[in-house]
């Protein structure tokens, strides 16, 4: 299987999902492949394009809100960082997302 | 491969975003309309040989209704292998569960291929496979 | 020096900015690719990052401080020294 394929047909299932969420994907191009590049192994290895930047479980109930696109599973959270976790995702009027600081939930407010 | 195109299904009998099995001589085909532009496949998903009309197309995206093996139609290129069942969902009986452990076992070692695609064109209004 | 120790994956891009972070300002650290962990590292970081209530990784403990997240502000003044965070 071609992963740069793979990656392709990721990024068109991707933007359907998170344009109605408020979403695009990241204006860091490279950022980006690296993420696509990561699911793509991730997948391969466990059978979905989990979260490059969160633990898995072994726990399908918990290991299935870190598919990737996981935002509906942080949507208090994401929306207040304008970003997702692994920064793949970004608000839609974010320009930079270099400006975006990785927090955590209970960080948020407190920067 | 022949050079031979012969009619497979009338255009305007599959929607935008369908598709339709056909069978052309013993040739078992899935005819898919991306939104205008028809591609032919074989009907059979490289992982376990479902009936992958039943699956479901998006853009050139074809999902197979199994185990969600995906495929791009235009050049049958397998994108992903089936997603992995769950087997903690709920127990099952014993019997059935060693031999559902025995089907995982042989299960294991197939790989989901690529597909076959076939060439189409639009002649008076059929789509036609060669 | 204040111990630092995290947890990080190995396909994660911010894990590798918080190594070099701390690696530029020559600070030691050890860390756990949790990914590339046995089982029983993993449940056991698991059950901690639970505990501590973090969304993912890396997950820097500096002293008692945790921090989730490329934070590197937060890791400069956790560190107690004021200078560039990158």
């Amino acid at each position: 299987m071609n992963a740069e394929s793979r990656k392709r047909s990721l990024q068109y299932f991707f933007e359907k999902v998170v344009g109605p969420l408020g979403f695009k994907f990241t204006p860091d191009v490279e950022l980006k492949e690296f993420l696509l590049d990561q699911e793509v192994i991730l997948e391969a290895k466990h059978g979905a394009p989990f979260c490059p930047c969160q633990p898995l479980r072994h726990d399908r109930t918990r290991d299935m809100k870190m598919v990737c696109p996981c935002i509906p599973f942080h949507r208090e959270h994401f929306d207040a960082i304008k970003r997702c976790w692994c920064g793949l995702f970004v608000h839609k009027d974010v320009i930079d997302p270099n400006t975006l600081p990785q927090l955590d939930q209970k960080d948020v407010g407190h920067e | 491969m022949s050079n031979k195109f012969v009619r497979a299904i009338r255009a305007d009998e599959i929607a935008p975003g369908g598709m339709k099995a056909v069978d052309l001589d013993g040739r078992e085909i899935v005819v898919c309309n991306c939104g205008g532009a028809y591609y032919a496949v074989q009907r059979r998903c490289g992982h376990m040989n479902a009936p992958l009309e039943l699956g479901t197309l998006d853009g050139i995206y074809l999902t197979c209704p199994m185990h969600c093996a995906q495929f791009d139609v235009t050049t049958g290129e397998a994108l992903s292998g089936p997603v992995p069942p769950d087997p903690d969902h709920e127990a099952l009986p014993p019997t059935l569960g060693a031999y559902m452990q025995n089907i995982g076992i042989l299960m294991s070692h197939v790989r989901t291929e690529s597909m076959r695609t076939y060439r189409t064109r639009l002649e008076a209004g059929w789509v036609e496979v060669g | 020096m204040k111990p630092v120790s995290m947890y990080t994956l190995s396909t994660c891009p911010w894990c590798r900015k918080t190594k070099a972070f701390f690696t530029e300002h020559k600070i030691p650290f050890t860390f756990i690719d949790y990914d590339l962990a046995d089982e029983a590292t993993q449940s056991r970081i698991s059950a901690e990052v639970d505990a501590a209530g973090a969304t993912g990784f890396p997950y820097v403990k500096i002293n008692d401080e945790v921090i989730a997240g490329y934070q590197p502000e937060r890791y400069t003044k956790a560190l107690g020294f004021s200078g560039g965070a990158k």
